[in-house]
């Protein structure tokens, strides 16, 4: 058996998920003897046109980006979007809350308008292009990538949680956020980061993204039964919820 | 069988006596300012004096993620078995009850031999409740005393504990207990007057009808209309199935190492209150809505379960699917109130 050739890309990102694909450590070892990495910007020098399998990290800020990622996606037989800028936009969609020439203005001042500089409204992949598999999160579980990697591999849908970071946090008796009056977005956010945040005292920030259907009129009526308001609900939302999905 | 009595020192004593003889032993220690079942290291960090913990004992009875096997793609399987001898230490009857419940559920029909083996090596330490958690129900379940299923049932009676071994394996226990006294008339009288306090006392939600008749009071309750009201709030986050002790639905899944070739197949805890907890082949759920999936929760406590188990309600009334529920629709006692109020039949 030929092993899938795989090709790595990032676009608009902090790079940190790829990382998390290097610090796998023991079983980054693994992992390479089952593939053929054949473009990782990040970690190797060669390049190469040729992929089954093609894993983008970052999001699409750029007119040149939406070209590339075409491309890329008409080359590969399977894309795999990596981390929650790819796979939402993440925190690049806070820039989408603005008007774009007051973005511009505010980054890059009396430079803003010199056409290497030209930026857009942030777009996940799939709103460029199809994705067959989202590898979730700020940044993603090594752990959730490795066994999404081990199932395509044999052909087999990999398990992805489609339920809250509740589970997770309860199984790991965590006290609940909202006990101690914090508004956490744990129950409308996908699970799968062993509720990391939650387990280190802070409340969830969604990184993950919302499950497939979050409740959100319930999160309207319960954030009453706890004292607070709407907006304080909202603002807690902005980071990774930005024109993402339901909103309050 | 006699009932033993140990001041406090020497009931120190008898848990670090075994802990000692290099038994393993699970009980009750403090997390932050909540209470939780895990591996006790020395008896000073044992809290016989807890309130609820955080989740049931039922994480070392039916773990959370579970081998079942290993297996070689197009080769054998073989069976895993995790069933490490261990006690568990200071179960409030509630909790007893809800394992007791478990033990029948999974030995009757296709018996279940990786839960029963596992089960057969535990032995199980009661403690009579010494204080009301917040939300705690079990008066009302009639599950705040037990006097059955376990090895050994503790009580504070203040200056001392008294053990009631019950079973052989909580005989063999006692053997690490030295310079117990047998229990005088007298501390039988205070251990009575614990038990006959929790009896009414632990009842911070009232049931306003006998468990009893709560099969009954489902028979005409299907299409009440409090099943949609009170799941239009339900973020079907499960916390309520997570937290309760008597939940024991599992999803089986295979996890294959980087040869893909071999791997194991694990069972592992899964929540009827989860989207696709009823979703099967070819992508169909039969349970979509909400108001469905919060029904069959509550018809699952009070009528399914106990068809299988002579009437035993799947409720004991520990309360944590109270605190844990952030939408606060989780309460059983609430919903079969309001079916009481309404219903049809006498």
């Amino acid at each position: 058996m030929t092993k899938p050739r795989v090709a790595i890309f990032d676009f608009a990102c902090c790079e940190g998920c790829q990382l998390q694909i290097v610090n796998l450590e023991e079983e980054i070892l693994d992992l390479i003897g089952t593939v053929d990495v054949v473009e990782w910007r990040e970690a190797m020098s060669e390049q190469s046109h040729d992929y089954d399998i093609a894993i983008i990290e970052g999001s699409i800020t750029r007119l040149e980006d939406e070209k590339r990622i075409e491309i890329i996606r008409s080359r590969a037989k399977i894309l795999i979007a990596l981390g929650a800028c790819a796979t939402i936009g993440g925190v690049n969609k806070l820039k989408n809350n603005f008007s774009i020439t007051d973005v511009k203005s505010c980054v890059y001042g009396k430079h803003a308008d010199m056409p290497h500089l030209d930026t857009y409204y942030t777009k996940a992949i799939d709103e460029i292009v199809p994705v067959d598999f989202k590898v979730h999160g700020c940044p993603i579980n090594g752990r959730e990538f490795a066994a999404i990697v081990r199932a395509l591999l044999l052909g087999k849908k990999p398990f992805v949680p489609d339920y809250p970071v509740c589970v997770e946090c309860k199984a790991l008796e965590n006290v609940c956020r909202w006990e101690y009056n914090e508004p956490c977005l744990g129950p409308i956010i996908r699970a799968g980061c062993e509720a990391k945040c939650p387990s280190a005292g802070y409340r969830c920030f969604g990184c993950r993204g919302y499950v497939d259907h979050p409740n959100v009129d319930a999160a309207r009526e319960v954030i009453d039964k706890y004292g607070l308001s709407l907006d304080d609900l909202r603002t807690r939302m902005v980071l990774f919820g930005s024109k993402q999905g339901p909103t309050l | 069988m006699s009932v033993s009595k140990l001041n406090k020192q020497q009931f120190g004593q008898f848990v670090d006596a075994i802990l000692a003889a290099g038994r393993k032993v699970v009980g009750v220690v403090a997390k932050n300012d909540r209470f939780v079942f895990n591996t006790l290291k020395s008896a000073k960090d044992l809290r016989l004096d807890y309130d609820v913990t955080i989740l049931s004992p039922r994480k070392y009875v039916l773990p959370q993620v579970e081998p079942l096997l290993t297996f070689e793609v197009g080769g054998d399987a073989k069976s895993v078995k995790q069933n490490e001898p261990m006690i568990l230490l200071g179960i409030h009857p509630y909790d007893l009850i809800a394992i007791n419940q478990m033990d029948e559920l999974f030995s009757e029909g296709e018996y279940d031999t990786h839960y029963m083996d596992r089960r057969k090596n535990i032995t199980l330490v009661a403690c009579d409740v010494a204080k009301a958690s917040k939300n705690v129900f079990a008066s009302s379940m009639e599950t705040a005393v037990a006097d059955k299923g376990y090895d050994i049932l503790i009580t504070d009676i203040g200056d001392a504990y008294l053990l009631d071994a019950a079973t052989e394996k909580g005989q063999a226990l006692m053997a690490y207990a030295k310079g117990a006294a047998a229990a005088t008339a007298e501390d039988l009288k205070k251990r009575n007057a614990i038990q006959e306090a929790n009896k009414t006392g632990l009842n911070k939600h009232k049931l306003n009808c006998k468990p009893s008749y709560l099969p009954k009071l489902m028979e005409t309750a299907y299409n009440h209309p409090v099943w949609e009201e009170k799941a239009r709030l339900c973020y079907s986050c499960g916390s309520c199935n997570q937290v309760c002790p008597t939940c024991y639905c599992f999803d089986v899944q295979d996890r294959v190492n980087w040869d893909l070739k071999t791997g194991t197949r694990v069972r592992c805890w899964d929540g009827c209150l989860l989207e696709n907890f009823a979703t099967v082949a070819g992508n169909h759920n039969f349970r979509k809505d909400r108001s469905a999936r919060f029904r069959h929760r509550l018809y699952r406590k009070a009528k399914y379960v106990p068809e299988k188990i002579g009437g035993q309600i799947a409720c004991v009334g520990c309360g944590r699917c109270v605190t844990a529920c952030t939408a606060d629709i989780a309460n059983p006692v609430t919903v079969y109130n309001r079916l009481m109020e309404e219903r049809t039949i006498g």
